[in-house]
């Protein structure tokens, strides 16, 4: 008897481990009807902590509960590891998350939907769940900017928000001044070595780059400026984007990696930098906080876009480094080779695995055009989370501090220029900054090119793993002779099928020119 | 109730079997016989068949231009394409040599350090001495290989790492050990080391606790010399130990400590010329490059590899001895 | 109790010249092992014990620069963050290694017995896994898209009941428990399970110690598994994985081109990792002294002797 009651414990056992294993935890489903229907949305950024998100999403559920009988949550794929947490986030076939934050440039969008991890969106289901969306993005003619071959849409863009996410250098004006650049500006790339030579003699405890980890931005601030290159954002290879044309000669693809002389300059003014020690001997497997540090005087540049600069830069070293007279040096500027933002910088996909697509739809309709719904979704509640000041622009209350008050909810898939106020944090000048890049800007052409690269994918994973072995160590001055690693670089591009790929691309470069009459 | 089971057993077997009903019967018999040991190996089997072998089936994504859409089996087949370039460009090969290299170096580097730290425990006679040192050598294990990398970067950076203070002190310039390939062998050797001698030693040194006393007190009497006892007595005794030892890290030689290798090294590519192991290399592809195809590709001839590789070891060392054998 | 505790051996009698040297070096060459071995931790004590500004511009040293506890009040000011990392790791350390050890031992028993007739294939089908596995992406995808597991603690706490290696470890440590037990449990009428449980499994602490302490380690040192299968889908990171963002968080933002206006004051400085650090490890190595006793001899009569 007692051995049989033994023997059937062991069974048990047994059978719960495999029970727990294969059971698994799937979600409830069924929602009764009337009940508002729960819709997740995949955001970067780290999830605050600070219960103001909660008390703003209170708030909005009562909204959304009005508007499309629906409550929102947000799922954030935070930025430690973000690269590996989102692709690792669509590749399991979660089921839970409804809309995904995404962008043509950052975040893949085109190879993930070519992946199959975006819901297609016919236009009825778009006109039915999201007509304020629709009729805006249509009448912009902007739902061309994200289809993919089988003329399916895949995402909503971002289009009716004016940012400028150029990259360029921050610095300091008032060392700029004193290392004799007039009014502390500096016009050209090559310029900064004089700038970060005088950091270095005179600024003992500063970097004069501060910078870290896998980069580009030496490379590519010098490519931009001295080619007249302009990149095709849509085919990637890993996280570079290996393929450009020119303006000379616009419908021509080729590569500012594989030709010319410009990456060589490139690799040896990185590589006077490295030896003059504007960045750490150790950038690349350093890991603190290095715009900190520019904030804290203790680097003479840092590196991001327009936004950021017009944002938060001006504000924090205005505050923390008073008189620094902080100014940005944009990609391009020498040659006006830089670019208008691409309308798909900010996008918003369905996920492939939603439940309720046609909710998330109506969600998001909500959220991008009912003006109370995006003000508490962007800028949270008033009086707690920001006053508008008299002068209409939006401030914060007493006492509030923006590093641990901050709402966080980088709802960035979405915004509208009608319901953005000005922000007393914004640099002063913002307007003209805007205005000189506006003046010559170029647009980018090819945003309605779409390239097939079923037969290319396996060549461009294989340039991308080439491209992450180079490419950071040129930019670092890493290679005692750049020249023989460019050539080295380029071979190994080639035995990956470069020309395989650029010939692929070519030809649906050539078919979208033919089909828009162009050359 | 036994008659009931038979009973049952022969209408089964009956109706499936085509064998002969005597060994049919066996089979099943031993079966029954064993059901209680069987259910005790259940949860165990159950656990690798659903974690360890049930995946196996994936490894056809080396073979497709894997999508979500179409999943694993439904997405295009590629044929060999996913291996074409990583042969061609030689890094299948890289990775092979510094995966196995790194292996070797572990096991004989390793061995030595163990017995030797454990010849030395052995002739410590205070016990609070061992207890201690015995902590002390057991903490590195303690520590997750995310401190390690902040601990090496801390020690080694150019601008404020304590090796580079240790030499300017001593009036030398600085290196810049980041950029030097070369040295990271060394390096990382010395952390695994560091890591992992002081628990290997403890096996050895209960081995040597193991030894029968009288071989020692036979060996005074004949006037033995201190290093006549290691050389004749210790480390001939030790010597299964080791082989079994070695054995399983033959098993793994294909795989590596991926904590340490990518905490140390991370994104650092002027550095992976010597430092870049298979598993750093699959970790890479998919995080940095989104790459499921190529890195399953990899992660395939890893496997296949490492098994030709173990099932060859295996086969001369049951030729040479049985008893070593692993299987 | 026999042949499970390890002899001491006797003193020597007479130590001749060549002992003493002998003796000698081993002394030295153990204190400098041990010394090799805690310095590392001696670095991260000091450093979360250090001023940040110290830090930044001079680096970790053997003691604290500019003595402070301002890292730890900082940790202990929100600690909601840490504790709930500790509640779920060791609810998982604890939960998993008494249930990893139950399953181990009674394979590890079950394999062992010669009168077994699958113990050569049960062990194969075990050992294979170490052989042959199916990889990074093939493994996530099946736990993910078709177990659904991602998300969810028992992606992490199922993967790491057990292992290939402490299986063959405890068939090993099963080994020294004399057969005449397993006769006498049979003579007496026990079943196996029986035997296993009531006769053979107490014999064996020293081994459970040690195994256990492995499987102990395996979960608390855990963060490759949660970066994969938790991300950020759980509210509490298991304690290691909540260090690692900490760690490389700073980083990751910098490389990213994300929106606008990210806020990244908020990001720990170099002590707080430190500090941090401490707090991760301290415990675990407060509990070892404890189990030391167990875990040496433990090993000693799992002694892989073939």
């Amino acid at each position: 008897m007692r051995k049989s009651l033994v023997r059937t414990g062991a069974a048990a056992l047994a059978l719960a481990m495999s029970v727990t294993a294969l059971a698994a935890c799937g979600p409830g489903g069924g929602e009764e009807s009337g009940e508002p229907t729960e819709i997740t949305m995949l955001v970067l950024g780290d999830k605050p902590t600070n219960g103001r998100l909660e008390a703003m999403l209170e708030k909005l559920n009562v909204r959304l509960e009005e508007e499309a009988n629906a409550h929102l949550d947000l799922f954030y794929v935070e930025w430690a590891d973000w690269q590996t947490q989102y692709n690792v986030q669509l590749l399991s076939g979660d089921d839970n998350v409804d809309l995904i934050t995404t962008a043509t440039d950052w975040l893949f969008a085109w190879e993930n939907a070519e992946k199959g991890a975006f819901l297609p969106l016919s236009e009825e289901m778009l006109q039915e769940n999201a007509p304020k969306t629709w009729d805006q993005v249509d009448a912009a003619g902007d739902w061309d900017l994200t289809k993919l071959d089988d003329g399916q849409i895949y995402f909503i863009p971002e289009d009716n928000f004016t940012q400028w996410t150029n990259h360029g250098f921050f610095y300091r004006g008032d060392w700029a001044t004193e290392a004799g650049f007039e009014d502390g500006t500096i016009t050209k790339f090559e310029d900064f070595t004089t700038y970060f030579e005088w950091v270095k003699e005179n600024q003992p405890d500063a970097y004069p780059w501060d910078i870290a980890g896998p980069n580009d931005a030496a490379l590519t601030g010098y490519l931009q400026g001295h080619t007249d290159g302009q990149t095709i954002q849509q085919v990637s290879a890993g996280i570079y984007f290996p393929f450009q044309t020119t303006e000379s000669d616009p419908y021509t693809v080729s590569s500012w990696y594989m030709e010319g002389d410009e990456l060589l300059e490139a690799a040896e003014l990185a590589k006077e930098w490295n030896d003059i020690g504007v960045w750490r001997e150790d950038a690349l497997n350093y890991d603190g906080d290095t715009r900190e540090e520019f904030f804290a005087g203790l680097s003479g540049a840092d590196q991001h876009h327009t936004q950021t600069f017009v944002g938060s830069i001006v504000d924090n070293m205005t505050k923390k480094q008073p008189g620094s007279d902080p100014k940005f040096f944009y990609w391009g500027q020498e040659n006006g080779n830089y670019f208008r933002d691409i309308l798909t910088h900010g996008a918003m996909a369905v996920s492939a695995n939603s439940a309720n697509p046609e909710k998330a739809l109506e969600v998001y309709d909500v959220l991008r055009n009912d003006e109370e719904a995006y003000k508490l979704l962007n800028f949270g509640i008033e009086g707690t989370d920001y006053v508008m000041t008299d002068d209409g622009k939006l401030g914060y209350p007493e006492g509030y501090d923006s590093s641990t008050d901050a709402l966080g909810s980088n709802f960035w898939g979405g915004r509208m220029d009608e319901f953005e106020p000005d922000r007393v944090t914004d640099a002063p000048n913002k307007q003209e900054i805007y205005d000189e890049l506006d003046a010559s800007a170029k647009d980018y052409e090819y945003s309605t090119l779409v390239v097939n690269k079923d037969l290319i994918d396996p060549t461009l994973a294989a340039m991308g793993g080439v491209l992450s072995e180079y490419i950071p160590q040129l930019q670092y001055g890493k290679f005692d002779d750049p020249a023989a690693a460019i050539d080295e670089m380029r071979q190994k591009l080639n035995d990956a099928g470069y020309e395989d790929a650029r010939a692929a691309i070519q030809t649906d470069m050539d078919a979208w020119a033919e089909e828009r009459g162009l050359e | 109730m036994a008659t009931q089971a038979n009973v049952a057993r022969q209408v089964r077997g009956g109706r499936y079997e085509p064998l002969p009903a005597r060994s049919r019967k066996s089979l099943l018999r031993r079966i029954g016989d064993n059901r209680t040991l069987l259910l005790m190996c259940l949860p165990a089997i159950v656990f690798f068949l659903v974690f360890s072998y049930a995946p196996m089936p994936g490894v056809w994504i080396a073979f497709t231009n894997f999508n979500y859409r179409d999943g694993i089996f439904g997405s295009p087949f590629v044929g060999l394409r996913n291996f074409e370039f990583l042969i061609q460009s030689g890094q299948l090969w890289l990775l092979t040599k510094n995966t196995i290299l790194y292996n070797v170096a572990f096991i004989v580097l390793g061995n030595i350090l163990q017995i030797a730290l454990a010849i030395m425990l052995n002739e410590i006679r205070s016990k609070y001495f061992k207890k201690i040192s015995q902590a002390a050598m057991f903490l590195p294990y303690f520590i997750s290989v995310v401190l390690v990398g902040v601990i090496a970067f801390n020690l080694l950076n150019y601008d404020t790492g304590v090796v580079n203070a240790l030499i300017e002190q001593s009036g030398g310039d600085p290196l810049k050990i980041y950029s030097m390939a070369g040295l990271w062998p060394i390096i990382i050797i010395l952390f695994w080391l560091w890591q992992s001698t002081g628990y290997g030693s403890i096996v050895y040194f209960a081995a040597i606790m193991g030894i029968d006393n009288s071989l020692f007190e036979a060996a005074a009497i004949d006037g033995a010399s201190a290093w006549q006892r290691i050389r004749y007595i210790i480390l001939p005794s030790l010597k299964p130990t080791f082989i079994i030892l070695l054995l399983f890290s033959l098993g793994g030689i294909m795989s590596g400590n991926f904590g340490l290798f990518w905490n140390l090294v991370g994104n650092n590519a002027a550095l992976f010329q010597t430092t870049d192991i298979i598993e750093t290399s699959v970790y890479r592809m998919i995080i940095s490059q989104n790459n499921f195809t190529s890195s399953t590709a990899v992660g395939l001839y890893q496997s296949l590899f490492g098994f030709a590789l173990v099932m060859t070891c295996n086969y001369v060392v049951r030729k040479i001895n049985e008893d070593y054998a692993l299987f | 109790m026999t042949a499970v505790v390890a002899t001491k051996r006797p003193r020597k009698v007479k130590a001749g010249k060549d002992d003493l040297v002998l003796r000698g070096i081993s002394y030295l060459g153990v204190t400098l092992f041990a010394a090799f071995c805690a310095l590392p931790f001696v670095f991260i004590v000091s450093a979360s014990l250090s001023s940040e500004s110290a830090i930044m511009r001079d680096g970790f040293g053997l003691l604290p620069n500019e003595f402070t506890f301002a890292a730890y009040e900082y940790i202990f000011k929100a600690p909601q963050q840490i504790i709930g990392s500790y509640v779920v790791t060791i609810t998982m350390t604890v939960a998993g290694t008494a249930l990893g050890l139950f399953i181990i031992a009674m394979t590890g028993y079950a394999l062992q017995r010669k009168d077994f007739p699958f113990r050569n294939g049960i062990s194969f089908f075990i050992y294979f896994t170490t052989l042959f596995s199916a990889g990074l992406a093939p493994t996530f995808i099946w736990i993910s898209r078709y177990l659904e597991l991602r998300g969810s603690y028992l992606a992490v706490f199922l993967q790491l009941l057990m292992t290939p290696w402490l299986i063959i470890l405890m068939k090993n440590f099963v080994r020294s428990v004399p057969h005449e037990i397993v006769e006498s449990g049979k003579v007496d009428g026990a079943g196996d399970f029986r035997i296993f449980l009531q006769l053979v499994l107490p014999m064996m602490k020293p081994a459970l110690a040690t195994i256990g302490l492995f499987l102990a380690l395996g979960y608390w040192n855990e963060w490759y598994l949660s970066s994969l299968y938790l991300g950020s889908t759980v509210e509490f990171k298991p304690l290691q994985y909540h260090l690692y963002n900490l760690i490389n968080t700073a980083n990751a933002l910098r490389n990213s081109v994300a929106g606008s206006n990210v806020s990244i004051t908020d990001l720990p400085s170099n002590t707080l990792k430190m500090a941090s650090a401490v707090v991760a490890t301290g415990p675990i190595v407060l509990v070892y002294p404890f189990v030391q006793k167990y875990f040496v001899s433990g090993i000693t009569v799992g002694a892989v002797k073939g």
